[in-house]
């Protein structure tokens, strides 16, 4: 749009300069005519001074005087050739006062004759200016006419110099303009003399009259400036120049205007373009990174190094999509903690949820896993209000909750009443065992009391748990927008048939659980189980509780404030 | 001669000339007053009034007129315009120290005086009437009249306008006044008048002049006082 108005603007300066310089030129044609033609007359004039004051000489000589008073003709004639020649003119004549030719260099036979032309001998006395252009025998001729003083007048000397192309040719020398002499004839101007061609000419008369009123005349198919000035009655001096010859070094001015200002809209538009890729393409690449941050997409930065405002607002959209981004991902990380609480415990989930991801990747590891349920809930579930089954699930979730984040357990799985949980994973813990049993004992502890008031209701639920130890692959499983983190191997399998076979209130772990634990708690030995699945019996114990003296020292790292998450 | 002797002598001359060389008084008679007017009705200067016996000159006896002089003195004619008497012999003394070259082409008397200085030895007999335009070949200003009549009784006007004929017998005359500048002929000026013993008559004449002929200007020096003629 900028370059559009530099443009039309160019235009209107283009136009108004063409039209100026145009105006201007032909002004400046006209006056360089005008001072041609003044300069042209006086040139003329000057050269009719000439002849006039040579001719009075002429009329001084005292032979010439003595012939013309003793009527001598032929001396007189004689000497007139001979005077002629002194002053180069063309014809020379003596007059009568009467205006009869005594004698004429031209023509012998003239003498006697009446001078054609008797008004001039009355100017001439009059005029101190005694010369005229008339014309004479078919052509232009300056005359002179200058009495012979003796020293009263006693005859009139006329001297006479042809008007002719030579003249013409010689002007234009003087004013470089081609000069023509009309003459009024019959049937209009007619060029007597000029600088110009026989086609001109004709070209030239036809088109005077057009000339006289707009100054310019069509001389072979190109336009002249003419101005005209008469001379003498009848007769015009026209001189002409080609209008293109004039409108030369103006045409030359526009056309290096034309030329500047077409590198000037070439700049503008160059300018343009560079504005456009300056602000218009950061602009849209603005827009455009702002389009995919509400479409979500936060890492779009636009990429401006531009030092300007708009370089400084790209840096602060940058800086803001980098804000956005980071509240997103703490926002991503804040929703995977929470998911991941419920694998982990919350210090664990702390841990994933900083990106270190690498821990949910599929692994093999020794665990120790935790199955526990309530006895006889399904026959609850089906004979107890739904009201009733939900708030037994709640009181007993509120137990076992918090005791897996107290020691820092995994859940890997919630069914209902049944759950399971195992440690040393992903985060390892220097006594996964014990933490297992006594997760198990205080569950069973509280469970059982939880179940008391039921109980008395009528409903007859118990509580039972399987602990089982040894490796696992353990790791993400699931598919995109439902992972759960399983442990997957015997171990587990061990655990949930363990928590099968136990009896309400009893806490069932396998051979190798007891190993670990053997000096922090009770336990029976039940001897060889078989359970379903395993070909071989297993050895089994039923844990009775924790020794009591030796509970607090074996669980460094877990004080009385981090026993409780904080919520 | 002392120079201031000289002065005099001229100035003598001088007076004798403005009285426009009519002979002295030798009878007693009647005289006649002309006033010269130009178409503007300005008084006309240097205008010669002559009046011719209505029975012709031939009447009066033929005395022989005295000479006359025309000066050339500091590149002037002295006078500008001389009347005189058929046959009056007329004198041109150069009182410049260049020399002159006076001519007269005109009908009434063609001379020519070549290139001299001093008084030429024979003075320039004018016998017949008429104009006698005088110029100097060398000198194109120069110019001076000598209107030669053939009558005793003629007169100049001054500068008034007036000229004076004196010592007229008793008749009837033809006046007429002849100008260098005259626009016609001087006989279309002629007027009769008739004179009675110790009358004065008028006469008055209104002429049309023509322009005055433009010609060089004189290149005056400072005029030194004539030469010792010699």
């Amino acid at each position: 749009m900028f370059v559009g108005l530099f443009a039309v603007v160019l235009a209107i300066s283009l136009f108004v300069v063409a039209v100026f310089v145009r105006a201007a030129a032909r002004n400046e044609i006209d006056e360089e005519l005008r001072l041609a033609t003044t300069l042209f007359v006086r040139q003329l004039d000057a050269r009719s001074q000439q002849l006039v004051g040579a001719t009075r000489l002429l009329s001084g000589d005292f032979a010439l005087k003595t012939a013309v008073a003793t009527a001598d003709h032929d001396t007189t004639r004689s000497v007139l050739e001979n005077h002629r020649r002194r002053i180069g003119a063309d014809l020379l004549m003596l007059l009568s006062l009467d205006g009869a030719i005594t004698a004429d260099t031209r023509e012998a036979a003239h003498r006697g004759a009446a001078f054609a032309l008797p008004r001039l001998l009355e100017e001439a006395e009059q005029t101190q200016d005694p010369t005229w252009v008339v014309p004479l025998d078919g052509g232009l001729v300056r005359l002179a006419i200058v009495p012979v003083l003796a020293p009263d007048p006693i005859a009139w000397m006329c001297a006479g110099f042809r008007i002719d192309d030579r003249t013409a040719v010689e002007q234009r020398r003087l004013t470089g303009l081609h000069v023509s002499f009309l003459r009024r004839g019959e049937s209009g101007f007619t060029v007597n003399a000029s600088t110009l061609e026989a086609a001109a000419r004709r070209d030239l008369e036809r088109g005077l009259a057009e000339a006289r009123q707009s100054g310019v005349v069509q001389i072979e198919g190109s336009r002249h400036v003419a101005r005209m000035e008469q001379i003498a009655p009848e007769v015009l001096v026209v001189l002409q120049r080609p209008l293109a010859e004039a409108l030369g070094p103006f045409n030359r001015l526009f056309w290096i205007l034309a030329v500047v200002g077409g590198l000037g809209l070439g700049l503008a538009i160059l300018g343009a373009v560079l504005v456009a890729r300056r602000v218009s393409r950061p602009v849209m690449a603005l827009a455009g990174a702002a389009r995919r941050v509400a479409a979500g997409d936060f890492d779009a930065a636009v990429a401006v190094r531009q030092r300007d405002e708009l370089g400084e607002l790209a840096g602060t959209f940058n800086e803001m999509v980098g804000g956005l981004r980071d509240r997103e991902r703490v926002r991503g990380e804040l929703e995977r903690a929470e998911r991941l609480k419920r694998f982990f415990s919350p210090q664990v989930a702390e841990v994933l949820s900083a990106g270190d991801e690498s821990v949910l990747a599929s692994h093999r590891r020794e665990i120790t896993v935790v199955f526990c349920d309530l006895r006889s809930f399904t026959a609850f579930a089906e004979a107890a209000d739904p009201e009733d089954v939900m708030r037994l699930l709640r009181d007993y979730h509120a137990i076992l909750g918090p005791l897996i984040s107290r020691y820092e357990g995994t859940l890997e799985r919630f069914t209902g009443d049944g759950l399971m949980v195992f440690f040393n994973d992903p985060v390892p813990c220097p006594d996964p065992a014990l933490r297992a049993v006594r997760l198990a004992v205080e569950a069973r502890d509280a469970v059982l009391q939880l179940l008391g008031g039921w109980r008395q209701r009528g409903y007859t639920l118990g509580f039972g748990s399987g602990i089982a130890m040894g490796f696992a692959t353990v790791g993400r499983i699931g598919f995109e927008g439902r992972f759960d983190y399983a442990a997957i191997g015997t171990v587990t399998n061990l655990a949930g048939r363990l928590c099968q076979e136990a009896t309400d209130g009893q806490i069932l772990i396998s051979s190798t659980v007891y190993a670990e634990v053997e000096r922090f708690v009770e336990a029976a030995p039940l001897g060889e189980v078989t359970l379903r699945g395993f070909t071989k019996p297993l050895l089994a114990f039923s844990v009775l509780g924790m020794r009591s003296r030796e509970l607090a020292p074996t669980t460094p790292g877990l004080s009385a404030g981090r026993a409780e998450p904080t919520r | 001669m002392s120079r201031r002797a000289g002065g005099a002598l001229l100035l003598l001359v001088l007076a004798l000339l403005a009285t426009g060389g009519t002979p002295p008084a030798s009878a007693r008679g009647g005289h006649v007053e002309a006033i010269v007017k130009d178409q503007d009705g300005k008084p006309v200067v240097d205008a010669v009034v002559s009046m011719t016996p209505a029975g012709g000159p031939g009447s009066a006896p033929p005395t022989r007129p005295p000479d006359a002089v025309m000066d050339q003195v500091n590149k002037e004619f002295v006078p500008l315009v001389l009347p005189v008497m058929v046959g009056t012999a007329v004198s041109f003394p150069n009182r410049d120290n260049i020399r002159h070259h006076v001519y007269s082409f005109s009908s009434a008397r063609k001379f020519e005086l070549p290139l001299y200085i001093g008084t030429p030895a024979a003075p320039i007999v004018f016998d017949k009437p008429g104009p006698v335009a005088l110029g100097c070949n060398i000198h194109d200003w120069m110019v001076a009249y000598i209107y030669v009549v053939a009558t005793p009784h003629f007169a100049k006007t001054v500068a008034d306008g007036k000229a004076r004929l004196e010592g007229m017998p008793a008749g009837t005359y033809e006046a007429r006044v002849w100008h260098a500048r005259l626009r016609g002929a001087t006989e279309a000026t002629t007027k009769p008048i008739t004179l009675t013993e110790d009358e004065e008559g008028r006469l008055t004449f209104t002429l049309s002049l023509k322009k005055p002929e433009s010609r060089p200007a004189p290149r005056r020096e400072p005029y030194e006082g004539p030469q010792q003629s010699g």
